[in-house]
């Protein structure tokens, strides 16, 4: 009897476990699938559809008002606008979190709508905006901020394009070396350290740091990067009078570079 | 002192029989490991073949790799290069190395319309060829599932039906022209008959012996392509309408169908979510993604 019941008991909490969870409204599910589309759409390296398909998930989610979901899709929309080298629809993007009067967006997303758009702008060469903005991202990101490591690096990286090695040197080794700083932004910081110690004269140390950032842009699989460390240690090395390793780190950047263009994503449709 | 136990006759050689039986469990659970590695085919001779994909989506180690439907070998290992493409390889069980070709594809099969069905598939190759050698490297490439198959053919069905129907339809288009030109040509041999007719029996008796059985002949001729005529020109008319209405069917049916692909592919999309939600797939799956796309100081 004992023996029938635990059975029962065993067989009902296997069928619990096994039935999936209960399911949300419509609206927010066929929001978080456009989400997930878009999303694999973008692994895929079809940004085109990605961008349209996050277009649709901000709608949704704005649809039944919910904030976290419009940000989120609102900050991939601006990144991906990035991505397609789109960097003024990027920038009016964020600016919508950015510049919200009523106060619907959350600090915590404001500050990585900041840190974004700080980023955009030091790529497209405007340091001097670029600067404002990642101080107020770093005045709204708070003591265990997600955001610290990335404000960090791109405070040195603002440094060294502001022509500054050697605070660029000691901000990046700082962060190079901290705690729980995730690869990608270690990555960053190695090879701005590299970059700083290069123009410092500092070449085999840059040599070791520049390798360093490769190995870990090697485990990241980021092709851009890889080149770009590639192309700092053939410099490095030229530097150093070894004409041949230099010529062999020029190679490897050159057929990285070739490849990832083949990879590219296709060309740039008109802002949604 | 002695013990007990050695009074009882039970306990007579103990350790013995304990040690038989230990002996016999041990043998008992390596030989369930050794059957258990041959049915795996660890003991198998593997060599490895390598091939390069653009993506590593739906590759997995320990996966099956087939050849004319049966398992050959597993996927051992997958890695990245330098270029961000995966480096494949596969271990394939030496016996069957000899079946496959230097020309031979490794295809990524999308199985059924419920997405969990992958296959790697080698073809055999060419004839001609010469085997492949171990630590070869063959091509590879990746097929479409039975969604874009279905959609495809859709795509591609439809406006050949739409210009067919066009044809059959256009008054001014070759084959109602042709048609026509038939059905005239018909009738000006009803005339020329006639007339055929009529010159015979008005032949002059000074027309020499040659010619009378010349022009009968020429009139039996005529009265035959008379005769056929009608049936060839009915029979191009309904072959032309069946050609039509098949048309017209396929591209109802195609019409008919095409609405419910996006259900279809609605439901099947359900039918996965259920299941990659439900113990213990859910704990196969990859978490889904949450938050923003990634971005870093250097992007």
């Amino acid at each position: 009897m004992t023996k029938r019941f635990l059975s029962i008991m065993a067989l009902a909490m296997m069928a619990a476990c096994g039935s999936p969870p209960p399911r949300l409204p419509f609206a927010l599910e066929r929001a978080q699938t456009v989400d997930q589309d878009a999303r694999r759409a973008l692994r895929m390296g079809d940004a085109k559809n990605a961008r349209i398909l996050f277009s649709q998930s901000l709608t949704l989610h704005q649809s039944v008002d919910d904030v976290d979901g419009a940000a989120s899709a609102l900050i991939s929309l601006a990144t991906v606008s990035h991505q397609m080298h789109d960097d003024e629809v990027a920038i009016r993007l964020l600016d919508q979190i950015l510049l919200d009067r009523a106060g619907i967006y959350p600090p915590e997303w404001r500050a990585t709508a900041a840190f974004r758009k700080a980023v955009i702008l030091a790529d497209t060469g405007r340091t001097d905006e670029a600067s404002s903005v990642l101080s107020s991202a770093d005045t709204l990101c708070e003591r265990d901020c997600p955001l610290r490591s990335g404000i960090d690096v791109l405070k040195a990286r603002l440094a060294l394009l502001k022509g500054d090695a050697a605070a660029a040197l000691e901000l990046a080794q700082s962060v190079a070396s901290a705690q729980g700083t995730g690869k990608e932004e270690r990555a960053n910081a190695l090879r701005i350290v590299a970059a700083a110690e290069e123009k410092l004269i500092r070449l085999e140390e840059a040599s070791l740091h520049y390798r360093a950032a490769l190995e870990l842009d090697k485990s990241l699989a980021l092709s851009g990067r890889i080149e770009e460390d590639l192309n700092g240690m053939a410099r490095v090395s030229a530097h150093l009078g070894r004409a041949e390793e230099a010529a062999g780190y020029a190679r490897r950047a050159i057929v990285v570079h070739d490849a990832a263009r083949k990879n590219a994503p296709a060309t740039i449709p008109a802002a949604p | 002192m002695t013990l007990l136990a050695d009074k009882d006759k039970r306990f007579k050689n103990l350790f013995g029989r304990a040690a038989i039986f230990l002996v016999l469990a041990v043998s008992g659970i390596a030989l369930t490991f050794v059957m258990a590695g041959v049915k795996k085919g660890i003991f198998t001779a593997k060599s490895s073949i390598y091939f390069v994909a653009e993506s590593g989506q739906d590759l997995s180690e320990g996966m099956p790799v087939k050849l004319s439907g049966f398992k050959i070998g597993t996927v051992k290992n997958l890695s990245l290069d330098e270029v961000g493409r995966v480096q494949v390889e596969a271990g394939i069980e030496q016996k069957y190395l000899p079946l496959i070709k230097e020309d031979s594809v490794a295809r990524l099969i999308k199985g059924g319309v419920i997405g969990g069905d992958v296959i790697l598939e080698i073809s055999r190759g060419s004839e001609g060829k010469r085997a492949l050698a171990p630590g070869g490297t063959i091509r590879f490439e990746r097929t479409g599932g039975v969604e874009d198959v279905a959609l495809e053919l859709r795509d591609r069905l439809l406006p050949i039906f739409g210009d067919l129907q066009q044809l059959l339809n256009d008054p001014q288009g070759d084959l109602r022209q042709t048609l026509k030109n038939l059905r005239e040509f018909s009738a000006e041999m009803r005339v020329t008959r006639e007339r055929l007719d009529a010159l015979l029996e008005h032949a002059d008796v000074a027309v020499t012996g040659e010619a009378v059985p010349m022009l009968h002949s020429l009139r039996q001729s005529a009265s035959q392509l008379e005769q056929s005529l009608p049936v060839l020109v009915y029979k191009a008319d309904s072959t032309l309408d069946n050609l039509k209405q098949t048309s017209e069917t396929i591209r109802s049916v195609a019409e008919q169908s095409a609405p419910q692909v996006p259900g279809l592919i609605g439901k099947t999309r359900d039918i996965v979510d259920g299941v990659s939600t439900s113990w213990p797939v859910k704990n196969m799956m990859p978490l889904p993604e949450s938050g923003p796309v990634k971005m870093d100081s250097h992007d």
